[in-house]
């Protein structure tokens, strides 16, 4: 097996475990662990994906990923923020509806 | 010449957002004044080379694809940028009202708002499956921070529970554009239409964009986190939501389906789109109508009209390609119209419920105009620009004897004119005893104006049907290859 | 054979911190867990001939969301400490089958697509091919700030808005609140006067070598952001209420000049964002550069802006 059928399958592997996590998960914080394996899951597959270049891997899907870690973490960023305010405002940190509050 | 007036339609809302960080406050109004009224005219010539050419392309950097970017401007995207530059002047006026440029909740809001303009436009002119997905973060992430400026509990949890939504989403979409690269070596939409050959890769990389996409447009059943998060947010900002940021992802579906994957023939992919629009059109109409706060009937409309949006795939033609943009642009007008006056209410009421709103035609008769007037258009009556919509797509089922498709139209119309009647009906009945009792905080007159303005412009866009068609006509992909 | 067990071990090792990230009973425990995968992936990356996708995990992808993750968990506990103790699982039958088949599904994709012998992608040809004229040696770089400039300039506008976005939601109280008066530890200062000058020198570094060698703004500018959150942890940075000039200009800098001058260009006949020269690149990486380390601390210190502190 080549190494790099073994890491689609690794990622194959994370995807599992991110899906998993963002149902079994109630706090946010964990439902953002999972999201976040889930991307460094697809990032892998992306970057696995494409056809080498010279011997090297293609710089394109490289660069895509780059940016897609940079827009992964602002948005976790967003996410982590808005976590804290809601925990403040509801008390809860996880997104069960409080039966009290809707209408 | 053109190139610049296209820059400017992307660059003057972003660096208008740097600005607004750093200006002084007094001079915030001026800012947002002199990066939004110059966009109309940006769009007026470039209307006219459209009329004329049809078409526009620009290549980014000086690189053409694949190996670099290029923006294409054609009638669907010039169409929805009108929407877009109309919204951002009419909601505008109307969130003007609301949060005061100069103040801290303004430097909160409005460079956001600049933000998801300038996203909205560089989504619309790019070719680009990546920088679409870009371009869909900025939109996204955008929109989410508006919907958190309204600050309760609700909105909050709304706001969460769209953004992990829409994170997992964008990676789906992602995923689907890694695969087609691996396959084809091009990201650019139009030359991938050529290249990339129907097969089981390409099917695959292609269902994952799709769902992502669908999930960001809420199409049911994946729908769910809508009308929470429509429903809570303030009310210009429910209105940018719902007439326009769920549009320009089920309008990257378009490109997909029409340009990249043309001529595909898939029949039976598309009539399962159309089943879940008709999913959507029947299910958010019924939820509608039980909801017990206007802004909550005003979202699941939402829902149901979308649905229409879907009812291209089945039909595909070019009487359906023209009713479903025409409805698209009508919706967001008058969607635009119910989400500003039913936020005007709602802010001098201090509530939204249903049963309090008896009486209130004769307490605040502007912003009860604009919304008996946007529902005439939501409804599909004569002359509003709903109407055309419906009506084409009536014609479009008549046409290929699909009668199905039309018995479902003809429904939805009923079905948005029962919601919304039990609205109208309440909000102009008057009961002895109370109603008037509780105490009225009337809205800035410039925001009922706004309302009022975006209804008159859901009706009046029925009596512009003409070269609106003639437009879009030109850009139908079926007319190019038959 | 050597070079697979490594894999297969880095491999294992992903999938067994990816696992206990999610079901291990403690948050703290998990966020750590969670920077020890992100810095496992780096290896990943390495070994698969990625060195600029490693240093962007080990400090975008681990750092960062490590520490913004930490910092919010102390937030958390500041604002209610008994409950965020909570273990915050729950179960599901459907949790299963359901991540087996994604998981699954993923697998068989992902395999397919390597099996298929293909031809180098047109597009990374190109960028080959158009790197010999441009004076970059690497060709990442290249794609970022020449190719598909536009995608990057509009992730500088994502994550403005990410911050736009927290910002609207930051409690009042991170910056009105002083923070409490600590004492100062010996050496402290002597220490960040070592590290700080160090992180900006490790930061141009990896911006300059980020045209030949793996690097570039997005890792320096991460690098950079952790000297600022040692100075606000040592309190010699604060949050501040208000958002001040100089922040601002921070946080703006990148999106602006690359706009300017992605703009200014036409005006001289060239197309836009076709940027000038090299120095046009170094000089928005480093514009680049300062707005993601300064959206990076105002991030971490939730707080719109930063003021001085007593040392």
């Amino acid at each position: 097996m080549s190494s790099t059928a073994l890491y689609v399958l690794v990622a194959a592997g994370l995807f599992g475990i991110g899906v998993y996590g963002l149902i079994i998960a109630s706090h946010l914080l964990r439902k953002l662990f999972a999201i976040n394996i889930m991307g460094n899951a697809i990032f892998v597959l992306m970057v696995a994906a494409s056809a080498p270049l010279d011997g090297r891997p293609d710089a394109v899907p490289q660069a895509l990923v780059l940016t897609g870690i940079v827009i992964a973490v602002s948005a976790t960023a967003f996410a982590l923020a808005l976590m804290v305010q809601l925990y403040r405002v509801t008390g809860q940190a996880s997104l069960e509806e409080d039966p009290t509050e809707d209408d | 010449m053109t190139e610049a007036l296209l820059a400017a339609l992307v660059f003057l809302p972003l660096l208008g957002a740097c600005l607004l960080l750093l200006a002084p406050s007094s001079w915030r109004a001026t800012i947002l004044l002199a990066v939004t009224v110059p966009l109309p005219f940006c769009l007026l010539p470039l209307t006219l080379l459209i009329a004329d050419a049809g078409l526009f392309e620009m290549t980014l950097a000086g690189h053409p694809a694949p190996l670099g970017i290029r923006w294409r401007l054609d009638a669907l995207s010039l169409l929805i940028l009108w929407l877009n530059v109309s919204l951002m002047i009419l909601v505008g006026l109307a969130a003007g009202a609301r949060f005061a440029p100069a103040s801290d909740v303004g430097l909160r809001f409005w460079p956001l708002w600049l933000l998801l303009a300038g996203g909205i436009h560089a989504l619309l002119l790019s070719a680009d499956l990546f920088n679409l997905y870009v371009t869909l973060e900025l939109v996204t992430l955008a929109g989410i921070g508006l919907i958190a400026t309204g600050g309760s509990g609700a909105a909050l949890r709304a706001a969460m529970r769209y953004l992990l939504l829409a994170l997992m989403a964008s990676l789906l979409y992602l995923l689907g554009v890694g695969l087609v690269y691996a396959e084809a070596g091009t990201l650019d939409l139009y030359q991938l239409g050529e290249t990339l050959e129907p097969g089981l890769l390409p099917a695959t990389a292609l269902v994952l964009m799709l769902a992502g996409l669908l999930v960001k447009s809420a199409i049911f059943p994946l729908h769910a986190w809508l009308p929470a998060a429509h429903g809570n947010a303030p009310g210009p900002v429910s209105a940018m939501l719902s007439a326009i940021v769920v549009k320009v992802s089920l309008y990257i579906i378009w490109r997909l389906w029409f340009w990249t994957a043309g001529d595909w023939q898939l029949p039976a992919p598309g009539l399962l789109l159309g089943l879940l629009g008709a999913g959507a059109i029947l299910y958010g109409s019924a939820l509608a109508l039980v909801q017990k706060r206007l802004k909550m009937v005003v979202a699941y409309s939402t829902v149901a009209q979308l649905g229409y949006l879907m009812l291209i795939f089945p039909l595909s033609g070019l009487l359906a390609w023209q009713a479903a943009s025409y409805h698209l642009i009508a919706h967001g007008l008058a969607k635009a119209a119910l989400f500003v006056a039913a936020g005007n209410i709602l802010a001098s009421l201090g509530s939204d419920r249903l049963r309090r709103l008896a009486g209130l035609d004769q307490r605040l008769p502007m912003d009860v105009f604009a919304l008996a007037l946007a529902s005439v258009s939501l409804m599909g009556l004569p002359p509003s620009g709903g109407f055309v919509g419906k009506w084409l797509f009536l014609r479009a089922a008549y046409e290929q004897n699909a009668w199905g498709w039309m018995a479902l139209v003809a429904l939805g119309g009923l079905l948005a004119a029962a919601y919304l009647f039990r609205v109208l009906a309440l909000t102009c009945f008057h009961p002895r005893s109370h109603g008037h009792s509780t105490r009225l905080r009337e809205p800035p007159t410039l925001a009922s104006l706004a309302g009022l303005l975006l209804a008159l412009a859901a009706i009046a866009l029925g009596f512009a049907s003409a070269p609106i068609l003639a437009l879009l006509e030109a850009a139908w992909p079926g007319a190019m290859t038959p | 054979m050597t070079d697979l067990a490594v894999d297969v071990l880095i491999g294992a090792g992903l999938l067994a911190l990816a696992w206990q990230t999610i079901i291990g009973k403690s948050l703290f425990r998990g966020i750590v867990l969670f920077v020890v995968f992100g810095l496992t992936m780096a290896l990943a990356w390495a070994r698969m001939g990625a060195p600029d996708l490693a240093l962007a995990e080990a400090a975008i992808g681990a750092g960062v969301t490590g520490a913004l993750m930490l910092v919010a968990f102390r937030r958390l506990v500041r604002i209610r400490p008994e409950q965020s103790a909570q273990p915050a699982l729950r179960r599901s039958r459907l949790a299963l089958p359901v991540a087996v088949l994604a998981g699954s599904l993923v697998a068989v994709i992902g395999l397919a697509v390597v099996a298929v012998e293909r031809d180098p992608a047109v597009a990374g040809q190109a960028v080959a091919q158009a790197l010999t004229d441009s004076g970059l040696g690497n060709p990442i770089t290249g794609v970022l700030l020449l190719y598909r400039n536009l995608d990057t300039l509009l992730e500088v506008a994502v994550l403005l808005a990410a911050f736009l976005a927290a910002r609207t939601v930051f409690g009042e109280d991170e910056a009105r609140s002083p923070t409490p008066s600590r004492r100062e530890v010996p050496l402290v200062g002597a220490l960040l006067a070592i590290i700080v000058p160090l992180t900006i020198l490790i930061a141009t570094h990896l911006l300059l070598a980020g045209s030949r060698e793996p690097g570039g703004a997005f890792q320096a500018g991460a690098v950079l952001a952790a000297s600022g959150v040692l100075l606000v942890l040592a309190g010699r940075l604060q949050p501040a209420a208000g958002l001040s000039s100089w922040p601002a200009l921070g946080l703006t800098l990148g999106l602006m000049l690359f706009s300017l001058i992605g703009l200014a260009v036409m005006a001289f006949g060239a197309p836009l964002l076709a940027l000038p020269g090299l120095w046009a690149v170094y000089l928005i990486e480093t514009a680049m550069m300062l707005s993601i380390a300064m959206t990076l601390v105002l991030l971490f210190a939730g707080a719109s802006g930063l003021r001085r502190g007593s040392p």
